[in-house]
């Protein structure tokens, strides 16, 4: 976020940071660890979307586990039952997925705060319950088995290490695009819509538009996670795309902080790790990891508090409070947002959580 | 200034990392670690903030520098390679030469802890903790100990290929006992099929081995076992008009589909059919469609425990019809839900409930009287089934491994579990076959009727 | 017609539960602005500890009391420990906070009481009250009386008291009660007890009828959450109405539809509502009268 109207241009960080990524499965051939990261990679990937979505827009989705869910069965279905080239399949999980983005986008056209919640969730919930009943297309509760790993032009991307490259391959763009949208006239439309619509509208933003791009793109973006998953681990079925899978995306977008792409991300990889714990640390005497996997929950639902309490404007707030101070002007308009927020003493109460219009 | 500070802190926050690395690995000598993990950060850590004059250029560098798109990436890539430092040590695993001087022998295990097959997974646990202190108190296998890794999957199927690739991959196991539940036993697949290892899962799923892998074993009665049996009672007792009720859950809706193909062939008619999704508190709306209907019995076939709720409904709603099920209902907490109104409840499941169903003397007697003692000795309660399956896997494990010399490889213990024959379990006698992994038969299967608060063999 | 008469009966005993839940998620709202995740985490709380009561041997009476005030403390505790440090209140902290709490929560609940359900007996033994062919258990009389109890109970206090003035001044207008001269973090406080102890008699009602475990409380979160937003987080009159409307849609949409689609079926007309009114049934109220 260097200079706002320039070019889009990374900071040479990003790029480092993108070649780290991209070395991990050189120089670690542990099998679980990269898989656990590729875990990250698909989640990273849903935290992108929200991040627009939520960060950005301030609109709030609790249904995105659906579109996920979308992805997934979409992409097992064409692959498997249809015999499509799975590259086919993968960008039919875009579509169908941002196609149910746009359904979604209609009811927050009109409803505000909690009720858009409650539409989303009720979204979520006849999803998952889809899911279940459809058993031709999805194979209900038992399941969608024997999915086989992606390919492309021959190509198989059956080794951890290829599906670790693929998926944050697919990352990788998905944060790039949703980069250049936030320089940008539409990430600047979005953002001011978090403020609160009548000052979007008298700032001549399209209002509706941008709601509506918003939805699609972040449910695409799931719904390509989705399809990753399926192929990643080869087997889909409807219990992963429930509520608590929404709600937990959702913290992450809260949890990494408004107007921001990285705080999700990083918030994301954090809480994916966190639940993977014995991943990280190798070597670990087998009475101690026994027990850190039954206290694993435990430590999730402690961390989301203390995050949340020791970081109040999520983990972008972390790094910007400090900044903020020093540069009393300029910044990034989140930056500038936020600031100004603090002076006023009122928390940015973001449109997205403001009681409906009661009247 | 502001650069130094932040300089500061990120020299804490290495020497923090670094101290943590070095902390995790206790073997290692402290230098290397620390001395890989140092050049890894000296080469990312120059700080973009540390511009040395306050032009204008480098304050508006060092004011993009530190949003956190930027500073995130630098702590990311430490992290990462922090994580390299550990893959470089864990491959070492691996290097070290297979130490065939009498190394234990790894088991994993994946059993649900916590999520909603947490009941299922705890009672695995316990009887597995029990087997496997008991085969070691005596000796071990083969004069060598077992180890039975646990991992809990937390009713998540992703987490439970994770737990199944980080048994294979960083303990070596050769073999994995679970899940406990059916899509956490079918998630697994890929990653056991790429190393070959065997599963024996604790989940009733008939899909399970239904969608035949020559990799997966299975311990619990198959619904195409149980249900003829309980069919065949119903009609001895002169039952011809059955209203079913079943969830919508796996193995609710597994069952139902095999009741509704194997009731005409006994003559059973289904007058109604109702189904309610697992959680659901209330079956009182189902019930009285039921009551309109002319059913002289009702079939319940469910695994959780909207059981006990269904058969008080009913007491309830003044429907005294006879009422059957299986082994969804072969828990204590559903008798001790039904409460009264589960006096007379009639279910199939495994004979070995009661283990004095065996002949006394033989050998299913003793191996089951023996696991539920020394169980209710341990943790003051019977075993229910799901500690019954573990129990079963271990002892099909176990058996195996003992007719292996030396340390076997992982197919070699798939082989010599494949030939698992008349092995005295929980659920009866294991007799695998190259496409039968389930092995049981219906003379492992009884009849049960709930009374007073217990359960007893009925005819 | 006694079906009917029978669906009736169930919907309306579901949906007195719901309505407890859902005046918990009212009341939380009121002061915070948030919805509090963790919600359906009290319910569970006041079934599980009232098993645990009376295992230890207390008489039910007491056992009922002992699990209402311990789950009420828990709240204050829950809002003291994690709730009061968030300064300012932003309503999504808050929730995100309640939804790590609700976690742990159903986490510390498995690790002390196990995974298994337990049971306690109704409230009152005896044969169900039948008439017209249906038939009433008596425990879903107590549900009925606790529920009309402590609704009563809530508009006394928050009519009569000062408490429950300062409480409502709050809900207005968190700035201009603090500007009175109310405590407003105080009232927070009261909200997230006197939610927990909502929670908890709507738990320990429904016990004796569906057993409850550890993992009850997201389920019925739902509910409850479905329930307020039908009621329009306001009126707690309004949000009783959520309840019973919610329970008798499913209760006839799994009596004359599919019990499988009882809860879409359910979600489905809410949503058309919100999509009518988006206030929920408050505004249907209001709009009523003016």
């Amino acid at each position: 976020m260097a200079d706002m109207g320039g070019k889009p241009r990374l900071p040479w960080v990003s790029w480092l940071i993108a070649a780290a990524v991209a070395c991990i499965p050189l120089v670690i051939t542990d099998r679980f660890l990269i898989k656990v990261l590729t875990f990250v990679g698909l989640n990273v990937l849903v935290a992108i979307g929200l991040a627009l979505l939520f960060g950005y827009t301030g609109q709030v989705s609790m249904g995105h586990a659906a579109f996920v869910g979308i992805g997934a069965y979409t992409c097992a279905f064409l692959t498997v039952r249809i015999g499509t080239p799975w590259i086919v399949g993968f960008a039919a999980a875009g579509v169908i997925a941002a196609a149910g983005g746009l359904l979604l986008a209609l009811p927050s056209l009109r409803l505000k705060g909690h009720y858009l919640a409650m539409a989303t969730l009720g979204f979520g919930e006849i999803m998952s319950l889809i899911f279940v009943e459809a058993e031709s297309v999805t194979g209900g509760v038992d399941g969608f088995a024997r999915i086989p790993p992606p390919s492309v032009a021959g190509f198989e991307f059956k080794e951890p290490a290829t599906l670790y490259w693929l998926v944050w391959a697919v990352a990788g763009v998905a944060l790039l695009l949703a980069y250049n949208i936030t320089r940008f006239r539409p990430g600047r439309a979005m953002l001011s819509l978090h403020g609160g619509e009548i000052g979007a509208v008298a700032s001549g933003v399209d209002v509706v538009g941008t709601k509506i791009k918003a939805f699609v793109i972040s449910a695409a973006l799931a719904g390509l996670s989705g399809a990753l998953y399926s192929g990643v681990v080869g087997f889909v079925s409807p219990s992963v795309f429930v509520l608590s899978s929404s709600v937990m995306y959702l913290a992450m977008a809260v949890i990494g902080g408004a107007g921001s792409l990285a705080g999700p991300v990083a918030a994301t990889a954090l809480f994916t790790l966190l639940e993977y714990l014995n991943a990280l640390i190798p070597s670990m005497p087998a009475p101690i990891a026994e027990n850190l996997g039954l206290y694993q929950t435990d430590i999730y639902g402690i961390a989301i508090i203390l995050v949340v309490i020791f970081a109040p404007r999520g983990l972008t707030g972390l790094w910007q409070r400090r900044r903020s101070a020093s540069s009393a002007k300029g910044g990034s308009l989140a930056e500038r947002r936020q600031g100004s927020s603090t002076q006023a003493d009122t928390p940015a109460r973001p449109e997205g959580l403001e009681e409906g219009e009661g009247t | 200034m502001r650069g130094r500070h932040l300089r500061l802190s990120f020299g804490v926050l290495k020497a923090a990392l670094a101290a943590a690395l070095a902390a995790t690995k206790d073997a290692q000598p402290i230098s290397v670690g620390g001395g890989r993990f140092s050049t890894s950060a000296a080469r990312s850590a120059p700080p973009p903030v540390s511009a040395p004059h306050p032009s204008f250029s480098s304050f508006r560098f060092s004011r993009s520098g530190v949003s956190l798109c930027k500073r995130l990436p630098v702590l990311l890539l430490v992290c990462a390679l922090a994580m390299s430092g550990f893959g470089c040590k864990t491959p070492g695993s691996s290097e070290e030469p297979p130490s065939d001087n009498k190394g234990p022998f790894k088991i994993g295990a994946v059993l649900s802890l916590t999520g909603t097959y947490a009941p299922l997974g705890e009672s695995a646990k316990k009887a597995i903790d029990l087997e496997v202190g008991r085969i070691n108190a005596q000796g071990g296998v083969n004069g060598r100990e077992i180890q039975v890794l646990i991992e809990d999957d937390g009713t998540d199927e992703a987490k439970s290929l994770a737990a199944a690739s980080r048994l294979i991959d960083r303990e070596e196991v050769l073999a994995i006992i679970g899940a406990s539940g059916t899509g956490q036993s079918m998630s697994m697949r890929s990653e056991l099929n790429r190393a070959g290892v065997a599963q024996i899962s604790l989940a009733g799923g008939t899909v399970i081995t239904d969608d035949f892998d020559s990799l997966v074993f299975q311990t619990p009665w198959s619904n195409t076992l149980v249900v003829p049996y309980i069919l065949d009672a119903m009609v001895a007792r002169n039952v011809s008009k059955v209203a079913l009720l079943s969830d919508s859950g796996g193995y609710g809706k597994d069952g139902r589909a095999v009741i509704l193909q194997e009731a005409p062939k006994l003559g059973l008619e289904i007058v109604s059919d109702q189904t309610f999704n697992p959680g659901d508190t209330d079956m009182s709306t189902q019930l009285t469609k039921v009551r309109s209907s002319d059913a002289d019995a009702i079939l319940l076939w469910n695994a959780g425990k909207e059981a006990a709720i269904i058969v008080r409904n009913a007491t309830d709603l003044g429907l005294n019809l006879p009422m059957f099920g299986g082994s969804g209902q072969a828990r204590l907490e559903f008798i001790e839900g039904a409460g009264e109104a589960g006096n007379g409840f009639v279910f199939a499941t495994g004979r070995s409930l009661v283990p004095d169903n065996w002949e006394k003397g033989s050998a299913q007697h003793e191996a089951v009287s023996k696991f539920a003692e020394e169980y209710k000795a341990k943790y003051g309660e019977p075993p229910d089934i799901f500690a019954g399956h573990a129990f079963d896997a271990m002892a099909i494990v176990v058996a195996a491994l003992e007719r292996t010399e030396g340390m076997p490889t992982p197919a070699e213990l798939r082989d010599a579990i494949e030939q698992t024959s008349g092995i005295p379990g929980f659920g009866g006698t294991f007799t695998f076959s190259a496409n039968d992994h389930n092995g049981l038969g219906k003379k492992d299967v009884a009849l049960y009727v709930v009374r007073d608060g217990k359960w007893e063999t009925a005819e | 017609m006694s079906e009917l008469l029978q669906f009736l009966i169930a919907g309306v005993k579901n949906g007195a539960i719901y309505a407890l839940v859902a005046l918990g998620f009212t009341v939380v709202f009121a002061s915070t602005g948030a919805i509090n995740f963790a919600q359906g985490e009290f319910f569970m709380l006041g079934g599980v500890l009232g098993v645990f009561f009376l295992r230890l041997g207390l008489p039910l009476p007491a056992a009922v009391l002992a699990a209402v005030l311990a789950t009420a403390i828990i709240g204050g505790a829950f809002e003291a420990l994690a709730i009061r440090p968030l300064s300012a209140g932003d309503p999504l902290k808050i929730i995100i906070v309640t939804i790590g709490g609700s976690v742990a929560l159903r986490q510390f609940a498995l690790h002390i009481f196990g995974p298994n359900e337990m049971i306690i007996a109704p409230f009152s033994s005896g044969p169900p009250i039948r008439f017209a062919g249906a038939a009433v258990e008596r425990q879903t009389l107590w549900i009925w009386g606790l529920t009309l109890v402590t609704v009563a109970c809530l508009a006394i206090v928050y009519q009569k008291t000062m408490l429950g003035k300062a409480m409502q001044a709050t809900s207005l207008s968190h700035d201009g009660a603090r500007l009175m001269g109310i405590d407003t973090k105080k009232m927070v406080t009261v909200a997230f007890v006197l939610s927990a102890a909502l929670g908890a008699v709507a738990g320990l009602a429904v016990t004796p009828l569906t057993q409850t475990a550890f993992d009850v409380g997201a389920g019925i979160g739902v509910k409850g959450f479905t329930a307020a937003i039908l009621g329009g987080l306001g009126n707690p009159l309004a949000t009783v109405c959520g309840g019973i409307v919610l329970g008798l849609l499913e209760s006839l949409a799994a009596g004359y539809f599919d019990p499988l689609y009882k809860d879409a079926v359910a979600l489905v007309v809410l949503l058309g509502v919100l999509f009518v009114r988006p206030s929920g049934l408050a505004g249907l109220m209001r709009r009523g009268r003016g």
